[in-house]
C-alpha cells in the first residue's frame, strides 16, 4: 500500500509517467537552447501518450506518439535546424515583482484546481483495468466510419483544401 | 492472460520482468553480433571475396572482436559539441529500436509478445522515435557533415515512413486487425494463403520503403561515406557508436521479422517447430536486404524524394483501394 493506494504495475507507471511529465515540462520551461526545449517536449508527449495508454486508450496513445513525439517534435527541429542563427539563448530574468505575481498566480491556480477536483464526484467501475468491451481501435472506427460518417469527410474535405490551399499560397510568393 | 496493471507488484514479478527484458536484449546482442558477420560474409562471397576468416573457426568471432574493440575506445566528445545532447542521442536512437522487439510474435506460444491491440501502430510509432536520436546526433556534433547526414535522414525516414504505412493498410484491411498475433493467424485461414499473394504491390512497397527506413544501400544517401564521411554519427567513437551501430542492426531484424509477420505467415508453417520457421523466414528477408546491398548503386539525391512522393504513396494508395474493392467483392 502506497497512500492508501494499492501498489500494481499501474499505479507505479502512472507515478513514473507523472514524473517524467512533470520534469521534461520544468525542463521546457527553464531551459535556455531552443534545441534542448524540442527534447523536453518530446519527452512531455511520450508521458502523456503513456497516460492514454493506462487509461487504456492505447490508440490513441500511439496515434499521439507517432504524431507529436516523432512527426512535430521532427518537424520543429527540422525548422529550428533551418532558420536559427548564432547565439539563441534567452534574455535575463525577470523582476521579482513579476515574480512575486507569478508565484500568487500559481498557488490560486493550484487551489483552485484541487477544490474542483476534490468536490467532484468521478465515475468509478469495480472492473476499471479494461473498461471497454472492444478493442479501441474498433470502437473509433465504428464512431468514425458509422456513426459520424459525414461530419468526418467533411473534415477531410476542409483539411485537404487547407493544405492545397497553403501550397499554392507558398507557391505564389516565388 | 497475465496483466501487469492488476498485479500487484513484487519484487518477484519485477524481478521476472527484468529477467525477461535482459534475456531479449542478449537474444538480441546475439543475433546483432552474428547479423554482422552472416553481412560481411554475404556481401564478400557476392563480390569474389572470402570476407572475415581470421578471428575464431570461420571467422566466426570477427564480430565479437569487433564489438569488443569498440567498447574499449576511448570515448571522444568533440569540445565544441552539444554536450548533453551529444550524450543522449544514442540512447533516444537506441531505445525504441529495442522497444519495437516486444510486439513481434516469434514462436506460436508467444513467450516473449506482448498481446497488444494496437501492435503494427505500436511498431510504426516507436520507430519514428529513432529519426530524433539520428537528428540529434548530427545537430549536436556541431559539424557540418553530420548536421547534412542529420537532415538528410530526417528527411527520408520521415518521407518513407508514410509508404511504409499505407503499405501494409492493405494487410490490416484483410485481417481486420492491428494485433500482429491475430495477423498473423488470420493468414492461416485466408483463402489465398499468405499475405504475400493477395498482398503482392503492399509487399514490395513495404520492402522498398523498409530499405529506405533501415538508410540501407540504395538509400544510404545519409551516410553516404564518399561524400559526408559517415552522416550523422561522423564524430561518435567509441561505444555510442558502437549503439547507433547497433540499432541499425536490430532494426534490421526487426524489419524482416515484422515483414516475416505480416506477408510471410509469421510463425505458421509444417513439420518443423514455430520458432524454426519464423527464424527461416526472417533470415531469407535479412539475405535479400544483403543481396539488394550488395548489388544496386545509391541513388541520386534528387531522385529520392520524388520517388517517394510521386512513385510508391500513389502505388500504396492504389494497393489499398484495391483490397478495398476486392474484398467488397469477393
Amino acid at each position: 500500500m502506497f497512500f492508501g493506494m494499492p501498489l500494481t504495475g499501474q499505479t507505479v507507471s502512472f507515478f513514473l509517467l507523472a514524473l517524467l511529465i512533470i520534469a521534461s515540462g520544468v525542463m521546457l520551461m527553464t531551459l535556455t537552447k531552443v534545441m534542448h526545449m524540442a527534447v523536453a517536449l518530446a519527452g512531455v508527449f511520450l508521458g502523456v501518450a503513456g497516460i492514454f495508454i493506462l487509461l487504456g486508450a492505447d490508440f490513441v496513445g500511439m496515434a499521439q506518439i507517432l504524431v507529436y513525439a516523432g512527426a512535430i517534435t521532427i518537424l520543429m527541429v527540422f525548422a529550428l535546424m533551418l532558420t536559427q542563427k548564432g547565439d539563441d539563448t534567452e534574455s535575463p530574468e525577470a523582476s521579482t515583482g513579476r515574480s512575486l505575481l507569478t508565484l500568487l498566480g500559481v498557488v490560486v491556480f493550484t487551489g483552485i484546481m484541487l477544490l474542483v477536483l476534490r468536490g467532484t464526484t468521478w465515475p468509478y467501475s469495480q472492473s476499471a483495468v479494461d473498461p471497454y468491451t472492444q478493442p479501441t481501435v474498433v470502437l473509433i472506427a465504428q464512431s468514425l466510419y458509422h456513426t459520424y460518417t459525414i461530419p468526418f469527410e467533411l473534415l477531410s474535405l476542409i483539411l485537404t483544401a487547407a493544405l492545397v490551399g497553403s501550397v499554392v499560397i507558398a507557391r505564389k510568393e516565388d | 492472460m497475465f496483466s501487469w496493471q492488476a498485479t500487484p507488484l513484487r519484487p518477484l514479478t519485477l524481478l521476472g520482468m527484468l529477467i525477461g527484458v535482459v534475456v531479449v536484449l542478449a537474444l538480441v546482442l546475439g543475433i546483432v553480433t552474428y547479423l554482422i558477420y552472416f553481412e560481411r560474409k554475404v556481401i564478400g562471397w557476392m563480390q569474389g571475396r572470402i570476407g572475415p576468416n581470421r578471428v575464431g573457426p570461420l571467422g566466426l568471432l570477427q564480430s565479437v572482436a569487433d564489438v569488443l574493440k569498440l567498447l574499449i575506445k576511448e570515448d571522444i566528445i568533440p569540445a565544441n559539441a552539444d554536450r548533453a545532447l551529444f550524450l543522449l542521442a544514442p540512447v533516444i536512437a537506441f531505445v525504441p529500436s529495442f522497444m519495437v522487439l516486444a510486439v513481434i510474435p516469434y514462436t506460436a506460444s508467444h513467450i516473449f509478445t506482448a498481446n497488444l491491440n494496437v501492435g503494427l501502430l505500436y511498431y510504426i510509432a516507436l520507430s519514428s522515435l529513432t529519426i530524433l536520436g539520428i537528428v540529434m546526433a548530427g545537430w549536436a556534433s556541431n559539424n557540418k557533415y553530420s548536421l547534412l547526414g542529420g537532415m538528410r535522414s530526417a528527411a527520408q525516414m520521415i518521407s518513407y515512413e508514410i509508404p511504409l504505412g499505407l503499405s501494409v493498410l492493405g494487410v490490416v484491411m484483410l485481417a481486420g486487425s492491428l494485433n500482429l498475433v491475430t495477423i498473423v493467424q488470420h493468414q492461416a485461414t485466408d483463402r489465398f494463403g499468405w499475405y504475400i499473394i493477395p498482398q503482392i504491390i503492399g509487399f514490395v512497397v513495404f520492402m522498398i520503403a523498409a530499405l529506405a527506413e533501415l538508410n540501407r544501400t540504395p538509400f544510404d544517401l545519409p551516410e553516404a561515406e564518399s561524400e559526408l564521411v559517415a552522416g550523422y554519427f561522423t564524430e561518435y567513437s567509441g561505444f555510442r557508436f558502437a549503439f547507433f551501430m547497433l540499432s541499425e542492426y536490430v532494426y534490421v531484424f526487426a524489419i524482416s521479422a515484422l515483414a516475416t509477420t505480416l506477408f510471410l505467415g509469421g510463425w505458421a508453417g509444417p513439420f518443423l517447430p514455430s520458432w524454426l520457421w519464423f527464424a527461416i523466414k526472417t533470415s531469407a528477408i535479412i539475405f535479400f536486404l544483403f543481396w539488394v546491398r550488395a548489388t544496386m548503386p545509391r541513388m541520386r539525391g534528387d531522385q529520392l524524394m520524388s520517388f517517394a512522393w510521386k512513385v510508391l504513396i500513389p502505388v500504396a494508395l492504389f494497393n489499398v483501394v484495391l483490397t478495398g474493392a476486392l474484398s467488397l467483392i469477393g
